[in-house]
């Protein structure tokens, strides 16, 4: 018994040594050994441990990156929302350069500010004024048409009154100048029939002559009669015919070319520009001015200088790339390097001795 | 120690060594569990010296192959622990909690404190700091870990006899 526990000492103390001296001998072997040791490791005995380990790790590094990346998301998102509206933005301004190109003169373009009073609604206050030349009852106009009118003018801001205001009103006429009345705007909030929601921002072109029938879809112009809208200024588009009790007389429902929350930049039209001036053209034109003006725009964009300038420097360095190479090739190849001998002088027939 | 006692404490083994890879690197503190030398000590006391020397040995090497230049330090720590707990294991292994824990303890700052004399990476300031101050708090943490997973594995260690 005694001898048994002797020898099971004995196998521990020589267990014991051998382990020590194995870990002694392994923590002075050359390094490129140890490193082959423990390569052999963990490529056979440890490796589904280190892939616990990686593992683990990248969970903890995902979870520590959560917080930047949802912030990163919502900043991403956020901008991306706030693009979409600079877009339209840029659109509407690009616009009203192509207006303002074909208006040459006469006009002031200005900021239309949105009053958030209840029951101003149909007023924007204009960031210009009487300094500008602006007066009551000057016309406001967007690139897609009327806006409405100047009501009271203050020396730096005036305000303005839409089309949906109920003391607007225009003289009218179909583009092609074979009916002519008076747009208000319609007032109704009920649906045209069953089923139709309220319809809101629309205007009615009223008092058209019984024998004048329109088309859905025919263009409504300023007609220049009263002396306060230029003609040629479009209004909108006949939606349709509205039954009234009015036997002598057709009225009609126009969609109108501007949506009173699309403004935001306009053109006030000053004194000299509305008198007997017709504007006929400068809309007919606006199309076509603006997407030239587009182009202009384009080209100018701050962007596309980058990229065209990326692409220049580009190019350069490939250049200078293939310049090098080729040199390099000719290092490589004495006989294209050095350069021929030159060829001896031979007089020419005319030349000077 | 018969088979089905084998194999319950080479379950908790293996079990400990898996949260040693899984569990330590997800927290990733600077004072982590050292769940190796939990696993070495559980075994530790439950086989002769020899063994313990010899699994002690194993475990470092397989924790060394992953820090190449200090390789051979951890084999050297943990033989060292293990068999030091194996002899010592009448003396410290009492069915007691607070005893436990203190072995948990000691253990892992002696491990510690063999691995960074044996590494040789560390010296003056910095040496001491490691050893007075982040081993001890690990080594507490280990503690602390120890008697926990003692609690939760002590139906699997220790079976109640039918």
């Amino acid at each position: 018994m005694a001898r048994a526990v002797r020898s099971g000492t004995r196998v521990d103390t020589a267990l014991l040594v051998a382990c020590c001296a194995m870990a002694l001998l392994a923590t002075v072997l050359p390094l490129n050994l140890r490193e082959a040791i423990a390569g052999g490791l963990r490529r056979t005995v440890v490796a589904p441990l280190v892939s616990l380990q990686q593992q683990a790790e990248r969970g903890r590094s995902a979870f520590l990156s959560r917080e930047a990346t949802t912030s990163r998301l919502d900043s991403i998102s956020l901008r991306n929302m706030q693009l979409a509206k600079l877009e339209s933005e840029n659109e509407r301004l690009r616009a009203l350069l192509g207006l303002g190109r074909q208006l040459e003169w006469g006009f002031v373009s200005a900021e239309a500010l949105r009053v958030t009073d209840i029951g101003e609604e149909n007023t924007r206050t204009l960031t210009v004024g009487s300094r500008a030349g602006v007066e009551p009852k000057t016309p406001v106009v967007a690139p897609e048409g009327l806006v409405g009118m100047v009501l009271t003018v203050d020396p730096a801001s005036s305000i303005a009154i839409l089309w949906t205001h109920t003391d607007f009103a225009a003289s009218a006429m179909s583009a092609d100048r074979s009916a002519y009345g008076i747009v208000y705007p319609h007032l109704s909030e009920s649906g045209r029939g069953e089923g139709t929601p309220p319809e809101r921002y629309l205007l009615e072109l009223r008092g058209v002559a019984f024998r004048s029938a329109l088309k859905p879809g025919t263009p409504i112009v300023t007609s220049g009669l009263g002396g306060v809208y230029p003609a040629g200024i479009p209004i909108g588009s006949v939606l349709g015919e509205l039954r009234t009790s009015e036997g002598w007389a057709r009225t009609y429902l126009v969609r109108p070319a501007v949506r009173p929350p699309d403004v935001s930049n306009v053109i006030v039209l000053l004194p000299g520009k509305t008198k007997d001036q017709s504007l006929d053209r400068v809309w007919r034109s606006t199309v076509s001015a603006d997407s030239a003006a587009r182009r202009i725009a384009a080209a100018g964009d701050s962007i596309a200088r980058r990229v065209a300038a990326d692409s220049v420097r580009g190019a350069e360095a490939a250049a200078a790339r293939r310049a090098a190479d080729s040199v390099a090739k000719g290092v490589a190849r004495p006989d294209t390097a050095v350069r021929a001998p030159a060829r001896p002088a031979t007089p020419r027939p005319g030349g000077r001795p | 120690m018969n088979w089905t006692r084998s194999a319950r404490a080479v379950l908790a083994f293996a079990l400990l060594v898996v949260l040693h890879y899984t569990v330590r690197p997800l927290l990733g503190w600077r004072t982590p569990v050292d769940f190796l030398v939990i696993a070495v000590l559980l075994s530790a006391v439950r086989v002769r010296p020899g063994a313990a020397a010899l699994i002690g040995f194993c475990t470092g090497l397989v924790a060394d192959s992953l820090m190449p230049s200090a390789f051979g330090a951890g084999a050297l720590a943990m033989t060292a622990v293990g068999a030091t707990a194996s002899w010592l294991k009448a003396v410290f292994f009492a069915d007691n909690v607070v005893l436990h824990g203190f072995f948990f303890f000691v253990g892992k700052w002696a491990f510690d404190i063999v691995y960074v004399t044996a590494e040789r990476r560390m010296r003056g300031v910095e040496l001491a700091t490691q050893l007075l101050l982040w081993s001890p708090l690990s080594a507490a943490l280990t503690a602390v870990a120890g008697v926990i997973l003692l609690l939760m594995l002590r139906p699997v260690l220790e079976p109640q006899a039918a």
